[in-house]
């Protein structure tokens, strides 16, 4: 357990990686929107302001779960560290950030309704769409989203360091045949239409559920992936 | 009470594609010794290592830390220090944090020796590792593996870029530090001149196979090298062991496994031979040869077909 | 200093008796701890203590306790008699035998020996 522990404390020995960049990520996207409402508005627009800002950090997010592997994966073997003790420490901490994160979005989003969408009706962190739900699927919303590009970026990046080159060509060539299979399905079935009824129904309440669903699969496939790879 | 053994294989083979990098390695080394781990490039040293230190694992046969097998299990990896010499770090790391971090991993972190050596190697610590040349690349691994004082601790080709004065100060401050607080040594080395005299005990590697494993004391005297009239040197030999020949018109040079005795020097001498000893690395050197010339011309008769 | 003809130990124990025989190292002097051998020779630890616990074997140098290694009293007489002994073997006959082959006889030899000694 303490081992757990210390894998955390590694990973944030440069608090940049997984904290500060994050914040500056959404900050900037922040800033950048309001600016942008703020010359809308000057202009005399009264449209409804919506930004999908908020998912920024969480392609970040993407990113920093390849990173955390790849970097600092073949460093935690020379610091004497089982896979399971990194892979546990890692997700623990990610897991955490992903955590304090979602509730701050759930609070800066009540916010950003009592003060009338930053006085100027829009949103941000609200969108109308999820902030209609309670605060628990809210807040799992956002933590389901994060883990999820965490884990999108992980799997890959533990395929890599298993299989290495012959392991990526594998699995993009098996997703490329896999989506490209599905397209040539709709397409010639002409079940388009039905698609995308089907995916413009689904509620914040469902992804959530069904992603976090898929997170798990992913995690549960990273590990096994991971058990016997080498630095 | 007997004394548990450090380390133990038996067996171990491990392939790479179509290259046989470990080839049924058996062996014991005990605690508290300075071990040599010697051999040409790509002989499957750093193999042999990896698997010891559970970062790889065999295809076959066992391999034993302290009694335990080290493939993730946290209590036995966490006696063990390896740095590769191709070590990756994070690549936003900075030489202080790779000291820190593994101050948080190796329970006998040593502060006080890791920040003498960084002195010693004038290592710019608030450097990014991936700015840091080749040497003093080399010096973030020696000082995390000095200062971890882990139970058994593995140098891989430690001197990469060193210069003469660091690798001497690397050698000086390892015997210092190990009379001090002894500890399970492996230095995998292809300069074996230049540590020959730190091991206690040789471990030559060839073609993923083990080819010496002895008590350096007793390698040293073991061979000799006779020079001089080729007649004269073949009747001096006699049916000894024949490491290696060189000859030179009417001249012949012959390194023979045998410990002369001093009657046997003496006659030498009547006879006008030259007996000069034979260094470890000429030893080693040596052997590597003798075991893989076979298997050298194996495979020029193949590339031919 | 240390060369790869014999093993490092011997050589060690070599050094030593050559230091007590020259009186570099007095009778009941103290020798240095096999650490300073093994660090100022850059050489094993095990090595230099195998090196030195001959010499304790031999009687010539001792241990106090918690103190150190000490040289033994009478071990320069005792080491010199020994090297007697050898003188002959290790010095003598290679030196006739290089002379008579370069063709020089006894009392050539005997007189170069004596110039030697002089200067």
């Amino acid at each position: 357990m303490n081992r757990i522990i210390k894998v955390a404390r590694m990973q944030l020995i440069n608090k940049a990686t997984f904290i500060g960049i994050p914040l500056i990520i959404l900050g900037g996207s922040f800033l950048f929107t309001l600016a942008i409402w703020w010359l809308v508005r000057r202009n005399g627009s009264d449209e409804g302001l919506y930004s999908g800002g908020a998912q920024a950090p969480m392609w970040y997010f993407l990113a920093l779960g390849i990173q955390a592997l790849t970097l600092t994966f073949p460093f935690s073997m020379a610091m004497s560290i089982s896979r399971r003790t990194f892979y546990l420490g890692t997700v623990a901490l990610f897991s955490v950030c992903a955590l304090v994160l979602s509730v701050f979005y759930y609070l800066i989003g009540l916010l950003e309704v009592a003060t009338g969408g930053w006085g100027m009706g829009g949103q941000f962190f609200a969108l109308q769409w999820i902030a209609d739900n309670n605060w628990l699927v809210q807040i799992l919303f956002y933590f389901v989203l994060m883990v999820l590009l965490f884990m999108v970026g992980f799997l890959i990046a533990t395929i890599y360091m298993r299989w290495r080159t012959t392991g990526m060509v594998v699995f993009f060539t098996l997703l490329g045949v896999v989506v490209l299979g599905i397209i040539a399905l709709f397409t010639f079935g002409n079940y388009w239409d039905q698609f995308w009824s089907w995916a413009l129904n689904w509620t914040a309440a469902g992804i959530t559920l069904w992603g976090g669903l898929v997170a798990l699969l992913m995690a549960g496939g990273s590990y096994l992936t991971l058990r016997k790879a080498t630095a | 009470m007997p004394r548990t053994t450090a380390i133990a294989t038996r067996e171990l083979s491990k392939t790479y594609k179509d290259v046989r990098a470990l080839d049924n390695v058996s062996l014991e080394l005990e605690p508290d010794r300075i071990y040599g781990l010697l051999g040409r490039n790509g002989a499957g040293k750093t193999t042999l290592m990896s698997i010891l230190t559970g970062q790889n694992y065999a295809d076959q046969g066992t391999a034993e830390i302290f009694g335990h097998a080290p493939f993730e299990h946290d209590p036995t990896l966490s006696r063990i220090c390896f740095i590769r010499e191709s070590q990756k770090y994070p690549d936003d790391f900075k030489v202080h944090q790779a000291f820190k971090s593994a101050a948080l991993f190796f329970e006998n972190w040593d502060e006080e020796l890791a920040q003498d050596l960084v002195e010693a190697f004038a290592l710019p610590t608030r450097r990014r590792i991936k700015k840091l040349s080749r040497g003093q690349l080399s010096a973030v691994g020696v000082i995390i593996g000095m200062a971890s004082r882990a139970d058994i601790t593995f140098f891989d080709e430690p001197y990469l870029g060193l210069d003469a004065v660091a690798r001497q100060i690397f050698y000086d401050r390892l015997v210092e530090d190990f009379a001090e607080y002894p500890r399970t040594i492996v230095l995998s080395s292809h300069l074996i001149d230049e540590v020959a005299n730190l091991l206690e005990h040789v471990i030559v590697i060839d073609k993923g196979r083990i080819v010496i494993d002895s008590d350096a004391e007793e390698l040293r005297g073991t061979a000799v090298t006779v020079t001089g009239e080729d007649a004269k040197v073949q009747e001096f030999i006699g049916s000894a062991q024949i490491i290696h020949r060189d000859a030179l018109g009417a001249l012949a040079s012959v390194t023979i496994k045998a410990k002369l005795d001093s009657e046997q020097r003496e006659q030498a001498k009547l006879m006008g031979l030259d007996l000069s000893p034979v260094s470890l690395q000429q030893l080693v050197v040596r052997s590597a040869l003798s075991s893989t010339t076979e298997t050298g011309i194996d495979e020029r008769t193949e590339a031919r077909k | 200093m240390i060369d790869d003809s014999k093993p490092i130990f011997l050589q060690i124990a070599e050094l030593i008796e050559n230091d007590i025989i020259s009186g570099v190292l007095a009778e009941e002097a103290q020798v240095p701890s096999t650490n300073e051998f093994a660090a100022f020779y850059r050489i094993n630890p095990a090595t230099a203590a195998k090196g030195i616990n001959r010499l304790v074997e031999d009687g010539l140098l001792y241990k106090k306790r918690g103190i150190g290694m000490f040289v033994t009293e009478g071990a320069p007489r005792r080491l010199r008699e020994q090297r007697r002994e050898k003188f002959q073997q290790q010095f003598i006959t290679p030196l006739t035998a290089e002379a008579s082959k370069l063709g020089i006889g006894l009392d050539e030899l005997v007189a170069m020996i004596k110039t030697g000694s002089d200067s």
